[in-house]
C-alpha cells in the first residue's frame, strides 16, 4: 500500500510532465492555479511598493521640481526627435506610393507596465510585470524597455504576467541585420548572465561586429523593428553550416524598472 | 498534532516557503540558495504522522511548478523523491543530532537537484550554471536556522 501511495504521484508527475511539453492540454489548469496563487505576488510586491510610498511621500519639493524640469526637458528634445522620425515616415509613405509598394510602417500599440520581480526560478531568466489580463495583456506579446526588447510573456494572471527574458536559454527571437536584412533565430545562453547566440546564420552570410540585429516580425508573433542585441563576436569553426554569432543585448536587463507591453495595431 | 493541526502547520510553512522563492534576489545568490520548500517540507515531514505524505508533496510540488513557470512536475517528482528518503530516515532524523540530521538534508537535496537538472536537461538540453550544485550545501547549513524558525511557527 505505501508503494502504491509513493507510486501514484511519481507517475502522475511523470505524465504531467510529458503532457506539459509535448501539448498544450494543461495550459488553463495552469492559468487558473497561477491566478489562485499570485496574492503571493502582491505579498513579495508588498515591501517594494511601501518603499515607492515612503519615498513618494518623504521626497521634498526641491527635488520634485529639479525632477520635473529634468523630464520637461527629456519631453522636448524626445518631441523634436520625434518631428524628424515623422518627415522620414512621410518620405517613405511617398516613395512607397512611388514604387507601388504595398509596405507600410508598422502601427503599434504600447502598455506601460512596472517590473515587480525579477526570476523565481533558478534555471530560467524571467520578470514578473504588474499588468494582466485585466489590461489586455495577452501571450506571446513582445515586451521592450527603453533601450530594446526584453522578452516575451508567457503567463498571464488577471493582476500580473511572467515575461521570459530573451536571454533564457528557452527563448527563442527571429531576428534581422539592420545593416542588410540577414535573418536568424535568437536565443539566450544559460551560462552567461546577459548573453545571446543567434543560430542558423549561413556561413558565407555578411555579418561584422558591431552589428546590430532587430525583431524581424517573421512568423507574426513579434512586432518588428525594436532593437535586441549588438554584435560581439563571430565565429565559423564551431558549427560546419552556420555562422556562430555572439549577442550582447541592447536592454541591461538588469536595470529594467518600466517596461512597455507591444503589439501591431490591427489596421 | 492531530490531523487538522499538522494540516495548518503545512499551509503555513508553504505559504512561507512560496513567499521565499518568489523573492528576488541576486543571480548568484538565487542559484545557490536552498530548495526553500523542500527545506520547509522536511521540517513538516519528520513531525508528521506519514500519512498523505507523498500526495502532499505531489500537489505542493505541482502549485510550485505554477507558480515558478517551470515544466508541471517537475519540482513535484522532484519533492516526491526527497520525501521518499526522509520518510525512509524518518526515526533516525528525529532522534539525530543537528549535524546527522544536516547530513541528511544535504542528501535529500542533493536527490531533489539531481531529480531537477535530469528534467531540466530531458527537455531544454544540458543548459545549466554550476553555482546551482551549491544548494545542497547551502540547504544543510541553513538546517539548523530553519528548524529554530519553523519551531516558533510550530509553538
Amino acid at each position: 500500500m505505501r508503494l502504491l501511495k509513493f507510486f501514484v504521484p511519481v507517475f502522475l508527475s511523470i505524465i504531467l510532465i510529458v503532457l506539459d511539453t509535448r501539448f498544450s492540454y494543461l495550459d488553463n489548469f495552469k492559468r487558473f492555479t497561477l491566478t489562485l496563487l499570485s496574492p503571493i505576488y502582491v505579498i513579495v510586491d508588498l515591501p517594494s511598493q511601501v518603499i515607492d510610498w515612503v519615498n513618494d511621500k518623504g521626497a521634498d519639493n526641491d527635488t520634485l521640481i529639479s525632477e520635473n524640469d529634468y523630464l520637461k526637458g527629456q519631453l522636448v528634445e524626445l518631441k523634436v526627435r520625434l518631428q524628424g522620425y515623422n518627415n522620414l515616415a512621410l518620405e517613405n509613405l511617398k516613395m512607397s506610393k512611388l514604387l507601388d509598394s504595398s509596405y507600410k510602417i508598422p502601427n503599434h500599440d504600447a502598455k506601460l507596465a512596472h517590473v515587480k520581480s525579477i526570476s523565481q526560478s533558478r534555471l530560467s531568466k524571467k520578470i514578473i510585470i504588474g499588468k494582466g489580463s485585466n489590461d489586455g495583456v495577452a501571450l506571446s506579446q513582445l515586451v521592450v524597455g527603453s533601450e530594446g526588447a526584453v522578452g516575451q510573456i508567457i503567463q498571464i494572471t488577471p493582476m500580473y504576467s511572467t515575461v521570459r527574458l530573451l536571454t533564457d536559454p528557452t527563448q527563442h527571437m527571429p531576428v534581422k541585420n539592420s545593416r542588410n536584412g540577414i535573418r536568424g533565430i535568437t536565443k539566450g545562453i544559460a551560462s552567461s548572465e546577459n548573453g545571446m547566440i543567434i543560430e542558423f546564420v549561413p556561413l558565407d552570410s555578411d555579418v561584422k561586429v558591431g552589428d546590430i540585429f532587430l525583431t524581424s516580425g517573421i512568423g507574426n508573433l513579434y512586432p518588428s523593428g525594436y532593437l535586441v542585441g549588438r554584435v560581439t563576436s563571430i565565429d565559423d569553426t564551431i558549427n560546419a553550416s552556420f555562422l556562430s554569432i555572439s549577442l550582447q543585448p541592447t536592454q541591461n536587463m538588469n536595470k529594467l524598472e518600466l517596461v512597455l507591453i507591444v503589439k501591431e495595431k490591427n489596421e | 498534532m492531530n490531523n487538522t493541526t499538522h494540516f495548518f502547520l503545512l499551509v503555513k510553512i508553504s505559504i512561507i516557503a512560496f513567499i521565499i522563492g518568489a523573492i528576488s534576489l541576486p543571480s548568484f545568490l538565487e542559484l545557490a540558495s536552498p530548495f526553500w520548500l523542500l527545506s520547509f517540507f522536511i521540517y513538516w515531514l519528520i513531525y508528521s504522522n506519514g500519512k498523505s505524505v507523498f500526495t502532499s508533496a505531489f500537489i505542493l510540488g505541482i502549485l510550485l511548478d505554477v507558480l515558478q513557470g517551470g515544466i508541471l512536475g517537475q519540482n513535484a517528482l522532484a519533492l516526491v523523491l526527497s520525501s521518499a528518503f526522509i520518510l525512509n530516515v524518518k526515526k533516525s532524523f528525529f532522534i539525530s543530532n543537528i549535524t546527522t540530521q544536516q547530513v541528511y538534508v544535504f542528501i535529500s537535496t542533493l536527490i531533489y537537484l539531481i531529480t531537477f537538472l535530469l528534467i531540466h536537461s530531458l527537455v531544454h538540453g544540458f543548459n545549466i550554471k554550476w553555482l546551482i550544485l551549491l544548494s545542497p550545501i547551502t540547504s544543510a547549513i541553513l538546517w539548523p536556522l530553519i528548524r529554530i524558525l519553523l519551531a516558533k511557527l510550530k509553538e
